[in-house]
């Protein structure tokens, strides 16, 4: 064909027809594909919610709590209204609980240790082999000469650990940096109990706390909070009144009607002087055996050498203080809490973490037995035990003596292999002790960390396996303290881990490997949740308590959808009556506090360290809205901060922001000066919690967070007779160190000032509570 | 030059002839290209065997537990590489070829590529079609009666599975997922049903 200009405006014209058609009709790349993407998408649908009942692990109470899970996430956790521990309400640690499981710094799959020793070089590896089979040919071969070091277990775990320990002939230790020992020795002694009791506070119209900062961090402090805000605005009875007798001031002392900033140390000896005054003026409630309880005569000498006279100096009382003459100060005290019946007597934190810390808190609670508020309503109230017969109900925690025995035992080679979940030993014990360098200088130790995040002692590990943490697995707890009778609290599992991550069942991984050592007749269940369920079926057969059920099943179904099972009438002792010549025994016990580090002098000071609102003593260091909670009382956020009193910041040339080193006789830390004319002049106070060396940038020390382990400088002093740390029994040098940063606290004023300067202030103390008494 | 009076007739109709042979010609290459030709026959092979008979059949997966917004929007949606590893994780499968699949799954996840499935059931871009809307009528108790796509008459209110089966068949009993025999689910199709349980059939009720 002859090529025109016809021809080829023609050919053209097919041709751009011709693409533009068959452009037309061919499919584009994928759009026939329907595709399922790699995540989850989180906010594709509306949907509906699950909510299930479970265990809060956040801290030692253990509450009860509901978790909102929505397509296969927990999104986020409530008190469950139902629990009696708690009754719906929960402490900000409880909600943090999310972020432990969806944390970018969790140990993803086993690894083994691939540098030297505290390194913290790991490299990954699987379950199996690698993983199981090392464990297994460690507990062969090291097993009898190993420790399984936990945090406090209670209920089933608890009998699955020590039953563990039992079988490869090891030891099991429970690990609390900040530990109860002294006060359970306390009311072993005095009221003959082994479970930590229920305090009324609900029903009581005067409470008497000595260093007990109960609504903070002191043993149950949502419990406690939730009594306390009946007993302060409670339906149809009048405000109660507190009293903080405490060295520092604390959230509870905030609270109080009246804080006495006592001098460490001498919370017994004011105590004893209180029972001096009661059993003089006849005081005691009706029916009291007083001949009894002080022991004759001779009992009644003792107790007159801790006459108010005597110890208001001893104390460091001052008429500033007390707003007139101490003595008369603590005989008035006296006879309010005898008069306000029913008054409870509380003890604990920096009162019994002294030397003479179990004689204080004896002190202390033996004073209940005078007002009668032993074992009724509005005082102490004692708990049951657990509802199984081999099950324990409270946890086995060693001392700071169990530990430098354990140390010793590690460094001398007796020890060849230590096991660690939910316990950090390293970071919670003073480093005078030297826990660390025994552990990474040992020549044949292998260590195995459960852990689901690195921490100062899992970076020393040779070995990691890491655990589910809490909203993945099963568990129970037999609540301690309880409210007075029997509760379990169950915990299930209401998510699975993230597809990433590769965790094992702590409990499901020392099963399998009891069964593969051949001990089978110790630990026979396939798996926890087995070991659970049978659980469930013997309180299914007790017949009795709140879950009424028509067979096994239903019953299981029950606990789960409740969170637990309790049995009100399954209650505590009521008639603990108290050993003769008690109060006789307790003041023969007396003695002074001893303080070790830097001697008496015009630059040092009694450290008084103290748990961290939410951090408490480390364990929650790693979860970043618990760093970022202001604390209550300073609102620092992150920091280590260093309570000190306005006048003694101004002789010592520092202000608020202003980085000082604290220093013992063993080591020293940094803090930032937070200046408070709440502090008494010769006290400081200093969080525990923060610190770590090692895992989480959130809870480490990382350049500019000035944030210090006061662990580290701590001497290791015990507590007599218990064995425990007394960590309040350390004295240190504070110094300048010229450099300063921002503290991380809330702007404005929010510093605590003493009443009485204006005329406003005036009327404040003018309507003050104790006026109106 | 120009064309005769007798010729002008002549290239009108074979012009028209022209244009109805080249709509015609355009319509079918457009339902060749479709895949299924004409929204019938067999369905392309899947990247994965996926075989609904194991999970639906045998262990009572719902549907919406996956397909999991079904019950809740437009588009039914297949599901996340992480849905299928809340299982896959730990179940590796039972049969050698079983376990060939499943890891071609776990292969995605952890290379980070997702699966392009072959579409099965398509609908043209110009049609909206929402699923919660008709999962929510067939499911409504307060309806007594209601009648399938092909007529059939429905008296017990039935389930979401239930409900599937309508339109899609009895997937739960497929190895590989076809469309429903003899069911094109062409506009027809929608008009027979609306017509059936007197729904609205205005072309906006369903048009964009």
């Amino acid at each position: 064909m002859k090529l025109t200009r016809r021809n080829f405006l023609a050919w053209a014209g097919i041709g751009a027809v011709g693409a533009v058609a068959c452009e037309g009709f061919g499919i584009r790349q994928g759009e026939l594909n329907i595709q399922s993407p790699v995540s989850l998408p989180e906010d594709l649908v509306r949907g509906t919610d699950n909510w299930y009942a479970s265990l809060c692990r956040t801290c030692p109470s253990c509450e009860g709590i509901v978790i909102r899970v929505m397509e296969g996430r927990a999104k986020k956790i409530q008190g469950n209204p139902y629990f009696p521990t708690n009754q719906g309400k929960t402490h900000a640690r409880c909600e943090a609980g999310l972020q432990a499981l969806y944390h970018p710094d969790r140990v993803p799959s086993p690894m083994r240790r691939s540098g030297p020793r505290g390194s913290g070089q790991f490299v990954p590896v699987k379950w199996q082999p690698n993983g199981m089979d090392a464990l297994k040919e460690a507990l062969r071969t090291r097993g009898s000469s190993s420790v399984l070091i936990t945090e406090p277990l209670r209920g089933h775990m608890g009998l699955l650990a020590s039953r563990f320990a039992s079988a490869i002939k090891g030891e099991h230790l429970g690990f609390e940096a900040i530990d109860n020992n002294t006060l359970r020795a306390a009311f072993k002694n005095v009221y003959q109990q082994d479970s930590l009791p229920d305090f009324d506070f609900e029903n009581s119209k005067f409470i008497l706390s000595f260093g007990a900062d109960f609504l903070s961090t002191w043993v149950s402090p949502t419990r406690f909070n939730r009594g306390y805000g009946e007993f302060r605005q409670g339906k149809d009875r009048d405000r109660g009144m507190l009293y903080q007798i405490d060295s520092r001031f604390s959230v509870t002392a905030a609270s109080a009607d009246k804080w006495l900033p006592v001098r460490p140390g001498w919370e017994g000896h004011m105590a004893l002087s209180l029972a001096q005054v009661i059993v003089s003026e006849g005081l005691q409630a009706s029916g009291v055996d007083v001949d009894a309880l002080v022991g004759g005569d001779a009992g009644i000498a003792t107790l007159n050498t801790f006459r108010p006279e005597v110890v208001a100096p001893l104390a460091g009382l001052t008429p500033e203080m007390t707003g007139g003459n101490p003595v008369e100060f603590l005989k008035d005290l006296a006879r309010k809490f005898a008069g306000s019946s029913p008054s409870v007597a509380i003890g604990g934190g920096s009162a019994g973490a002294q030397t003479n810390g179990l004689f204080a808190l004896e002190a202390i609670y033996a004073l209940n037995y005078l007002v009668g508020s032993v074992g009724v309503k509005g005082g102490v109230k004692f708990n049951p035990g657990s509802p199984w017969d081999d099950v324990p109900a409270s946890g086995n925690v060693g001392s700071l003596a169990d530990w430098t025995r354990i140390t010793e035992q590690i460094r001398s080679g007796q020890t060849k292999m230590l096991m660690l979940h939910g316990a950090d030993p390293v970071h919670g014990l003073p480093e005078s002790l030297q826990l660390r360098d025994a552990i990474a200088q040992a020549d044949d130790l292998f260590v195995v960390s459960f852990s689901p995040f690195i921490d100062d002692t899992s970076a020393l590990a040779d070995l990691i396996l890491p655990d589910r943490v809490y909203l993945e697995d099963w568990g129970d707890d037999i609540s301690e303290p309880g409210p007075g009778y029997q509760v379990v609290g169950l915990q299930q599992p209401v998510v699975n881990p993230l597809p990433d991550l590769d965790p094992l069942s702590f409990p499901d991984v020392l099963l399998t490997m009891a069964q593969e050592l051949g001990s089978e007749s110790q630990l026979p269940w396939a798996n926890y949740k087995s070991m659970l369920r049978e659980g469930s079926d013997a309180l299914f057969a007790m017949n009795r308590g709140s879950i009424d059920a028509a067979d096994t099943e239903a019953f299981w179904n029950h606990l789960l959808r409740r969170g637990g099972w309790w049995d009100e009438t399954a209650t505590g002792a009521t008639d603990v009556q108290a050993p003769t010549g008690l109060l006789r025994t307790i003041a023969n016990k007396a003695s002074d506090p001893e303080f070790n580090g830097i001697g008496v002098g015009a630059d040092s000071f009694f450290l008084v360290p103290f748990a961290h609102n939410t951090l408490l003593d480390g364990y929650n260091g790693h979860l970043p809205w618990l760093q970022s909670a202001p604390d209550p009382l300073s609102t620092v956020t992150w920091q280590t901060w260093v309570e000190l009193n306005d006048n003694t910041a101004s002789r010592l040339g520092v202000k608020e922001g202003d980085i000082v080193r604290i220093e013992s006789s063993k080591d020293s830390i940094r803090g930032v000066v937070y200046t408070t004319p709440a502090a008494p002049p010769d006290v400081i106070g200093v969080p525990f919690g923060q610190g770590r060396r090692h895992g989480s940038d959130y809870a480490t020390d990382r350049p500019g967070s000035e944030s210090s382990n006061v662990m580290d400088i701590l001497e290791t002093t015990q507590v007599k007779d218990t064995g425990s740390l007394a960590w309040a029994g350390t004295r240190v040098r504070v110094s300048k160190t010229g450099e300063s940063v921002s503290i991380s606290k809330l702007e404005g004023d929010t510093r605590a000032v003493e009443i009485g300067h204006t005329p406003a202030e005036e009327i404040i103390k003018t309507i003050a509570p104790e006026d109106h008494s | 030059m120009m064309p005769s009076g007798k010729m002008l007739p002549v290239m009108l109709a074979g012009g028209i002839v022209t244009v109805i042979l080249g709509f015609v010609l355009v319509v079918l290459l457009i339902s060749w290209f479709s895949n299924p030709p004409f929204g019938l026959g067999n369905a392309p092979a899947q990247p994965v065997a996926f075989p609904h008979t194991v999970h639906v059949a045998q262990n009572n997966i719902q549907c919406e537990f996956c397909h999991r917004n079904v019950t809740k929007g437009e588009a039914a949606t297949v599901p996340a590489l992480e849905t299928c590893l809340f299982c896959h994780k730990d179940i590796d499968g039972s049969t050698e070829t079983a376990k060939v699949e499943i890891e071609k799954v776990r292969t995605a996840f952890d290379t980070n590529e997702p699966i392009n499935w072959e579409r099965v059931h398509r609908l043209p871009d110009h049609v909206r079609f929402i699923h919660e809307a008709h999962l929510r009528y067939f499911t409504d108790e307060d309806i007594l009666v209601k009648y399938g796509i092909n007529g059939e008459e429905i008296t017990q209110t039935p389930d979401v599975a239930q409900t599937c089966t309508i339109c899609h068949g009895d997937v739960a009993n497929k190895t590989e997922v076809q469309p429903k025999t003899g069911q094109s689910l062409k506009m027809g199709t929608c008009l027979d049903c609306h017509r059936a349980n007197s729904v609205p059939t205005d072309c906006t009720v369903c048009h964009k």
